[in-house]
C-alpha cells in the first residue's frame, strides 16, 4: 500500500498532465468543440424525457432534473468500465516502453470522465435553480455518495484491467452486463415503483441504483439517503480496490508480455 | 572496489502460457494440454560498471531485446535477478505516449514525464529540446501535421536530452535526414561517453559497438557466448556469422 501511496503521488503530475491533453485531443477537431459535453447528455435527457415522461406519463416529480442526476453518474461508470477494459492494450506504444503503474492510466481516464461528470452536475444546479427546487442541508449527502462512487469504479476498473489484459473478449461480455446493470439502476423510472421483495434487493444488491437513488434523495426530495448501505457499499468499495491494486502489481510486469 | 551499475544473477526470462485468450478457447481448454513455455533469456549473469559502455549483439531472437526490457523494469525476471543499484534507468525509446493532436510542445511535457521527469525538470529542458530537435514553428503546431522525419526528430530529441544514469539503446538510431543524423550520432556519442552514464546497447551494427564500446556480449538462443573486448568478440562473432 505504501508503493501505491509513492507512485500515485510521483505520477500525479502524469496523470492530471494527461487527462487534460486527453480533453483537450477530443474537442481539438470538432466545431462545436466543448459544448459537446453538455450538449450530449442534454439531447440525451430530453429523449428519455421526451419518451417516458410525455408517452409513458411517468410522473416523478422534476422527472427533467432526476433523469439528469442519473444519467450524469451512470454515464461516468459506464464509460470508466468501457475504456478500462481495453485499458493496456490501447497504451500498447506507452506500456511496452516505459514503466508506469497501470493504476495511473485508470486514474487518468477517470479525471477526463469525472470532469464531465462535473459538468452535468453544474447543469444539474442549474434545472434546480430554474425549477425552483427547494433544497436543504440534505444536500451535503451528496459528498460521502460521490466519494463512494468514486471509489467503486475505481475498483472494478482496476479488476478488469487485469481480466482485460488476459481475457480478449472481455469487452463483449462487460457491454452485456453493462446494459443489465443499466435496467437495473433505474435511471429513467423510479425503483421504488417495484414490489417487494424486488426492490430492497436492487436498492441494496446494485450499488448504482443505491448510489443515483441516494443522490436523487438529497439533491431533490431533502431526504436522507440509506446510510447503512451506503457505508455497507463504501466498505466493499474500499476492498475492491485495494485487492484490484494488489492485484494489478503483483501481475503488471506479465502484461507487456500478453499484448 | 569499483561501483557496480547493474547487477545481473541467473536471469531467466519465459514467454509462456500467459497468453491472451478468449472465454471460448478458455472453456474448451479446460481439461488442459497446452503451457509450453518459451524461455527467451535461459540463465544469463553479468556485471556492468558505472560509467562503462556495453554493447550486446547476437542474431535475432536471441533474447537481446527480450534482457534490454528486463533491465527496463518493463518486464520481471521468472528467475534470478537484476539489481539496479538504486539508479534512474530509461529505455530510449521513440515517441513514447504521443498524442497527435496535441503540439510539439505539449508532447514534450507529456513524454518527458512518462519517462519519469518532474514537471519542473521538462520545463527547464524544455529548451534545449526545442533547439536540438530544430522543428521551427513546427514546434507549436500539432503533431499529425508532422512528416515522419520531422516526427522521429523529436522523439529523438526528447530522450536525448533527458538523461538517466542508465541508459538503454535498442539499435542506434539513426533517424531524420543526413544532417540530422549526423547531428543525432554526435550526440549520441557524446551522451554515450559521459564519465558517470552506464549504457547498454543492443546492435546489430558491429561497427558502431566497436567505436563506442567498452566491452562486447554476445548472446547466442538466450546465452551468453562470450564476453569481453570488443575485438576479440566481435572478431569471432563475424566469423561465425559467416
Amino acid at each position: 500500500m505504501n508503493r501505491f501511496i509513492k507512485d500515485t503521488k510521483k505520477y500525479w503530475k502524469y496523470t492530471i498532465y494527461a487527462a487534460k491533453s486527453q480533453l483537450k485531443t477530443e474537442v481539438a477537431n470538432s466545431y462545436l468543440n466543448w459544448i459537446w459535453w453538455i450538449l450530449e447528455p442534454f439531447c440525451f435527457m430530453l429523449i428519455y424525457a421526451f419518451v417516458f415522461g410525455l408517452m409513458f406519463h411517468h410522473k416523478e416529480l422534476y422527472y427533467n432534473a432526476y433523469i439528469f442526476v442519473g444519467l450524469a453518474v451512470w454515464d461516468f461508470f459506464n464509460r470508466c468500465i468501457k475504456s478500462s477494459v481495453r485499458m493496456v492494450k490501447r497504451n500498447k506504444s506507452i506500456v511496452s516502453k516505459v514503466y508506469l503503474p497501470k493504476h495511473t492510466l485508470i486514474m487518468s481516464d477517470m479525471m477526463v470522465n469525472g470532469f464531465k461528470m462535473l459538468i452535468c452536475f453544474a447543469i444539474v444546479v442549474g434545472m434546480l435553480v430554474f425549477f425552483r427546487v427547494p433544497v436543504d442541508a440534505h444536500i451535503l449527502y451528496v459528498i460521502p455518495i460521490l466519494i463512494t462512487v468514486v471509489l467503486f469504479t475505481f475498483g472494478c476498473c482496476c479488476i478488469l484491467l487485469h481480466l482485460g489484459v488476459f481475457i480478449e473478449d472481455m469487452s463483449n461480455v462487460i457491454n452485456i452486463v453493462l446494459r443489465l446493470v443499466f435496467y437495473l439502476t433505474g435511471i429513467f423510472y423510479n425503483i421504488r415503483s417495484f414490489p417487494e421483495p424486488y426492490q430492497s434487493l436492487i436498492l441494496r444488491g446494485n450499488p448504482l441504483a443505491l448510489l443515483i437513488t441516494g443522490l436523487r434523495d438529497c439533491v431533490l426530495y431533502k431526504s436522507t439517503p440509506d446510510m447503512p448501505w451506503l457505508g455497507i457499499w463504501f466498505l466493499i468499495s474500499l476492498a475492491l480496490s485495494v485487492f484490484g491494486i494488489w492485484n494489478i502489481y503483483k501481475n503488471e510486469n506479465t502484461y507487456v508480455k500478453v499484448i | 572496489m569499483e561501483e557496480y551499475s547493474i547487477t545481473v544473477r541467473d536471469l531467466k526470462i519465459r514467454y509462456k502460457s500467459v497468453q491472451a485468450y478468449s472465454i471460448k478457447k478458455s472453456l474448451l481448454r479446460l481439461k488442459g494440454v497446452d503451457t509450453e513455455a518459451f524461455e527467451a533469456v535461459r540463465g544469463i549473469s553479468f556485471d556492468v560498471k558505472q560509467g562503462e559502455i556495453l554493447g550486446i549483439t547476437g542474431k535475432n531472437g536471441s533474447g537481446k531485446s527480450t534482457l534490454l526490457r528486463a533491465l527496463a523494469n518493463i518486464f520481471s525476471a521468472d528467475e534470478g535477478s537484476i539489481d539496479l543499484h538504486g539508479h534512474s534507468v530509461s529505455l530510449l525509446a521513440i515517441g513514447v505516449g504521443f498524442k497527435n493532436e496535441m503540439t510539439g510542445r505539449e508532447n514534450i511535457m507529456l513524454s518527458g514525464m512518462l519517462l519519469g521527469f518532474s514537471e519542473k525538470e521538462v520545463r527547464e529542458r524544455m529548451d534545449e529540446i526545442i533547439d536540438f530537435a530544430g522543428l521551427g514553428k513546427f514546434i507549436d503546431m500539432p503533431v499529425r501535421t508532422y512528416s515522419s522525419g520531422m516526427y522521429s526528430k523529436l522523439a529523438f530529441s526528447i530522450t536525448a536530452i533527458l538523461e538517466t544514469d542508465i541508459m538503454l539503446i535498442d539499435e542506434v538510431l539513426s533517424v531524420g535526414d543526413e544532417k540530422f543524423k549526423k547531428k543525432s550520432y554526435a550526440k549520441m556519442k557524446s551522451l554515450i561517453s559521459q564519465r558517470n552514464r552506464t549504457v547498454v546497447i543492443v546492435s546489430h551494427n558491429l561497427k558502431t559497438l566497436e567505436e563506442l564500446c567498452d566491452r562486447v556480449m554476445w548472446m547466442h538462443e538466450g546465452k551468453i557466448v562470450k564476453i569481453g573486448e570488443p575485438k576479440e568478440v566481435l572478431q569471432e562473432y563475424r566469423e561465425f556469422m559467416k
